[in-house]
């Protein structure tokens, strides 16, 4: 490890701000997880587990036979039927399994949609089909807690699918409505399954041609050659995409939100976020038992991305010989296929975002397909309202604030790890893609408990508490494209500016960053993107203080206190998704690359 | 065993003809091997005789049957590929037994010639390794185990030892030729290494921009090339630009920079009519010192010379013109000197311009 100031200061920075903003929160939660009556304890770990709310499964010994006995708490049925209404609304198996079971359903959804669009735009070429793919990227573009509002306005019992497939075309037998967990499970993977497609993908067109080549001359052809060579060599690419929905969907608090009312809050997420209290940063040890759990089960995921994936990476065993990726020109039938599936899954993917804009620019809206009068309104409230307004103009404050930081400490931190070995730039780099890896309940839930009696309560004042979990919240985004930046800088360059004299630090600022800054803005305007969006920290710590709440937790503050909340909601949700689009455009142009790189774990 | 004949191969992509009438035909347990530049296109004439490819214009016949509409594998041959594509995620087993395994055949029999395969190449007790674990020279060896298995009617290679170090392509080259021997089969060998194909290979075809300027065995290749591309890139030659003036039988006479030249047409039959503008060439070890009745002479300034230990390697200017040599190892010359070098007539060789 270099000894130069300028490492030891970024190093310092870096492992300080995860440390006070991260590591000393989670451990507090998990500390307090830990403890029952002054001393260390499993009392509460074991008290929700023997709660049937939580967990549905209660085993005791005794002295009878069998010694064991289990108790599994019935469970209700997962749809009902009320007059002409088909409900699906999941099986309740308690909180704890519930959120498991909906990460898996959600995981295996998107995996299984993100396969299939993956391998039908890397293997086939069809007229269109670039576009198509971008297409299908879209709704990427929202985050859930917007899209979950929109969704619930299209699939409602009166909402415009049922009014057009059941009373216009009566094409169903009833009105099918989606509620509880089976509304979450089908938000979530509506929105993630672009991450695994994009991750899919990305393998799926590096893979060398002749891997399949190979396999076509033995006689390998379709499922079989996709089953043998192309699924297992896209596999790393697949799990790191699989695992990454896996973690946001256990951490969406923003969708349950929505749902509220149903079996969706018997979700971890949702039920920690209930026992925090924000006047007083009070949290139940009842919470802090499950946010253990919580982070538990995120954080196996991820150390099963950093490891167990990272180690499977097949770096292609390839050297020279041509290389083009192969596709296949496919005929007319295949072709409308592709469409109709593509299409379908886009149309449901879409649903949302029709929903919210409708919603966004609607005066009224009772049972019919959309709308009955529209109006600038909604927007005009944003404007017109004083909190309303005054939250966007925080939001964008503590946003932008935290991308500065971000940019700073992001660009150190990828600069030490790529130039410097060494058990300190090692945890450095566990550290930068950890918060991936924390829910941000986890992280909202830590921090309030920490710093409640310090200068940064965020009863007092949530800004500053806000910024800095903004700020490690999205570091990954900017840490990754910072990183690869510096890997495309030879180090040789920055030796040439050291040959001549200058200080590393001023080699670093006259040679390194002017040839990685577009990198480092690319990254720092998603990570802008997903600053403004974030859910569960602004809910939690923004509702300490609503003069200085940002614009999520205005959003749904507005959503369950005004009648007809969902109108201006859903014009702040298409505000943040313009700015989404804004800069996910601007961060490829500047990046020149997929996005893959950056929203790939 | 399969012959493989090509008749008027063309196949474009997009503005780039990468082949141009290809017609060829390799013989029965032959080992042919496709020489050519870099970009020629001799994988695209192996992937279009591996039914990779599907040709623009054009057929492709096995044994005379057409088989230009088969897909890959009914085509039963087998492909060994530069980077030798062994499935990562596979051991070396399973590699060697996949498309044993597609065939069909009983557990005992897939695992009875898998043995077989792995033996040919010398790979005993590597079946539970995977392809990371395996050296270079190793991979190409379960590439060519996985190739041989399934018993092909043909083997065609794509510069199979081009990732390996020196020492070991020339290993590779002995076993490659041995195997091919014993096992009879066809072999269709591309490579842009010229001492490669003229070691190994029964014939070979000289390509150059999608098209084929020779085919013959590398001593017909070497010492009657066919045009000036074949001549330069086959081996080093001495190059006089010069202009037929009158023919007595085979011999001609051309007037050049250097004086009047006799020589021979490169390939025998062919007729050159005076005033033609022709190129004559003349092999190192043909030039040499002492000069006898009826040799050409030119005069040399000697730029350098190299010992290469059997011979000297004179570099020489007659006149702009760059002269190569090779000598006895004891003849006295040095740089900066004027020498007569000589050549018999039917050592210069008369090659078309184009
Ligand atoms: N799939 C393809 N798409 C477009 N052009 C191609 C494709 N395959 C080959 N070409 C072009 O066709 C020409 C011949 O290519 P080919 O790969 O057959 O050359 P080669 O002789 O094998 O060269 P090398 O020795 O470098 O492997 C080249 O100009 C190449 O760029
Ligand atoms: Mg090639």
């Amino acid at each position: 490890m270099s000894r130069d100031p300028l490492i030891l200061g970024m190093l310092a920075v870096s492992l300080g701000l995860f440390t006070a903003v991260l590591l000393i929160p989670m451990f507090e939660i998990v500390a307090n997880a830990f403890w029952y009556q002054g001393s260390p304890s499993t009392y509460w770990l074991e008290y929700v587990l023997r709660d049937p709310f939580y967990f549905p499964v209660s085993a005791w010994v005794d002295g009878r036979v069998p010694f064991l006995h289990l108790e599994i708490t019935t469970v209700g049925s997962p749809y009902t039927i009320r007059g002409d209404t088909l409900i699906i609304s999941g099986v309740d198996y308690g909180v704890i399994l519930n959120t498991l079971m909906v990460a898996v359903t959600v995981t295996l959804i998107s995996t299984a949609i993100g396969v299939t669009l993956a391998f039908f735009f890397s293997r086939y070429s069809f007229p269109g089909a670039n576009a198509l793919r971008t297409a299908m990227m879209v709704p990427i573009l929202t985050t859930p807690f917007v899209g979950a509002v929109g969704l619930r306005r299209m699939i409602s019992i009166h909402g415009t699918l049922n009014t057009i497939f059941y009373d216009y075309l009566h094409l169903l037998p009833y009105r099918v409505v989606f509620d509880g967990l089976a509304a979450v499970i089908l938000v979530q993977s509506l929105v993630f399954y672009p991450i695994v497609m994009i991750n899919a993908y990305a393998t799926m067109v590096s893979i060398d041609p002749t891997m399949e080549e190979q396999a076509e001359i033995f006689g390998s052809s379709g499922f079989k050659l996709f089953r043998t060579i192309t699924l297992p060599l896209a596999m790393p690419g697949i799990e790191a995409g699989s695992l990454l929905v896996f973690i946001l969907s256990l951490e969406d608090l923003g969708t349950p939100i929505v749902f509220q009312g149903s079996n969706a809050e018997k979700l971890l997420t949702y039920q920690i976020f209930t026992k925090i209290f924000s006047q007083t940063g009070l949290i139940l040890p009842e919470g802090t038992a499950l946010a253990f759990y919580l982070l538990f089960f995120s954080m196996v995921a991820f150390f099963v991305i950093r490891k167990y994936v990272a180690l499977k990476q097949y770096a292609m065993l390839s050297r020279g010989g041509t290389w083009r990726p192969r596709t296949r020109r496919i005929g007319a039938a295949r072709t409308i296929l592709v469409y109709a599936v593509s299409l379908t899954i886009l149309f449901f993917a879409l649903l949302p975002h029709i929903g919210v804009i409708l919603l966004s620019v609607a005066d009224t809206w009772g049972p019919s397909p959309i709308p009955e009068s529209f109006s600038l309104k909604n927007f005009r409230f944003i404007v017109e309202d004083h909190l309303t307004f005054s939250s966007v103009r925080n939001s964008l404050i503590y946003s932008t604030v935290a991308t500065l930081i971000i940019m700073v400490v992001g660009s150190g931190a990828a600069y030490v790890v790529s130039r410097e070995g060494g058990r300190w730039s090692e945890i450095l780099n566990y550290l930068a893609t950890m918060p991936i890896a924390v829910p941000g309940i986890v992280v909202a839930a830590g921090l309030f408990y920490t710093y409640s009696a310090t200068p940064l309560n965020p009863v007092i004042n949530p800004a500053y508490l806000l910024t800095l979990a903004y700020s490690v919240r999205r570091m990954p985004f900017t840490v990754r494209s910072a990183f690869a930046g510096m890997l495309q800088t030879h180090v040789n360059l920055e030796e040439a500016a050291w040959n001549l004299g200058a200080s590393r630090t001023r080699a670093f600022f006259n040679v390194v960053v002017p040839l990685v800054l577009p990198n480092v803005i690319g990254g720092a305007m998603l990570s802008f993107v997903y600053c403004m969006s974030e859910v569960s920290t602004s809910l939690v710590l923004g509702g300490a203080n609503p003069a200085f709440a940002p614009i999520t937790w205005k959003m749904a503050d507005i959503l369950y206190s005004l009648g007809g909340g969902q109108f201006p909601t859903a014009a702040l949700g298409v505000l943040l998704m313009s700015l989404q689009l804004a800069a996910i455009v601007g961060s490829n142009v500047l990046l020149k690359q997929r996005v893959s790189a950056l929203v790939g774990a | 065993m399969v012959s493989i004949r090509t008749e008027e191969i063309t196949k474009r992509f997009g503005d780039v003809v990468a082949l141009d009438g290809v017609s060829l035909n390799v013989r029965e347990g032959e080992f042919f091997a496709l020489l050519g530049p870099s970009g020629c296109g001799k994988t695209t004439l192996l992937r279009v005789i591996a039914g990779l490819e599907r040709q623009d214009e054009g057929r492709v016949y096995f044994d005379g049957r057409d088989v230009s509409d088969l897909p890959p594998h009914e085509r039963r041959v087998a492909m060994v590929f530069q980077n030798y594509a062994l499935w990562p995620h596979m051991t070396v087993f399973d590699n060697v037994a996949y498309g044993l395994k597609l065939k069909g055949l009983p557990k005992e029999e897939i695992a009875e010639k898998v043995r077989w395969a792995l033996r040919l190449v010398r790979l005993e007790g590597m079946e539970d390794r995977t392809p990371f674990q395996l050296s270079g020279g190793q991979q190409q060896r379960v590439a060519l185990a996985r190739a041989l298995a399934v018993e092909p009617e043909a083997l065609l290679l794509d510069e199979p030892l081009s990732n390996l170090d020196a020492k070991l392509r020339l290993e590779m080259r002995g076993e490659l030729r041995k195997l091919q021997r014993e096992l009879g089969v066809t072999a269709v060998y591309v490579t842009h290494d010229q001492e490669e194909a003229m070691s190994l290979a029964d014939r070979i075809a000289v390509m150059n921009r999608g098209r084929i300027l020779q085919v013959g065995t590398p001593a017909e290749i070497y010492e009657r090339p066919a045009n000036y591309f074949v001549a330069d890139f086959i081996g080093q030659s001495t190059f006089i630009p010069g202009t037929v003036r009158s023919a007595s039988g085979e011999v001609y006479e051309v007037e050049t920079n250097l004086g009047v030249m006799r020589a021979v047409p490169s390939t025998p039959g062919s007729d050159f009519h005076p005033g033609e503008e022709v190129i004559l060439a003349v092999r190192p070890e043909n030039l040499r010192l002492g000069c006898g009745r009826g040799s050409n002479e030119v005069e040399v300034k000697v730029v350098h010379v190299a010992y290469l230990g059997k011979h000297l390697r004179l570099l020489g200017e007659a006149d702009g013109i760059r002269v190569v040599a090779e000598l006895d190892k004891d003849s006295e010359v040095g740089s900066g000197e004027t020498v007569r070098l000589c050549a018999d007539p039917e050592d210069v060789l008369i090659i078309r311009r184009s």
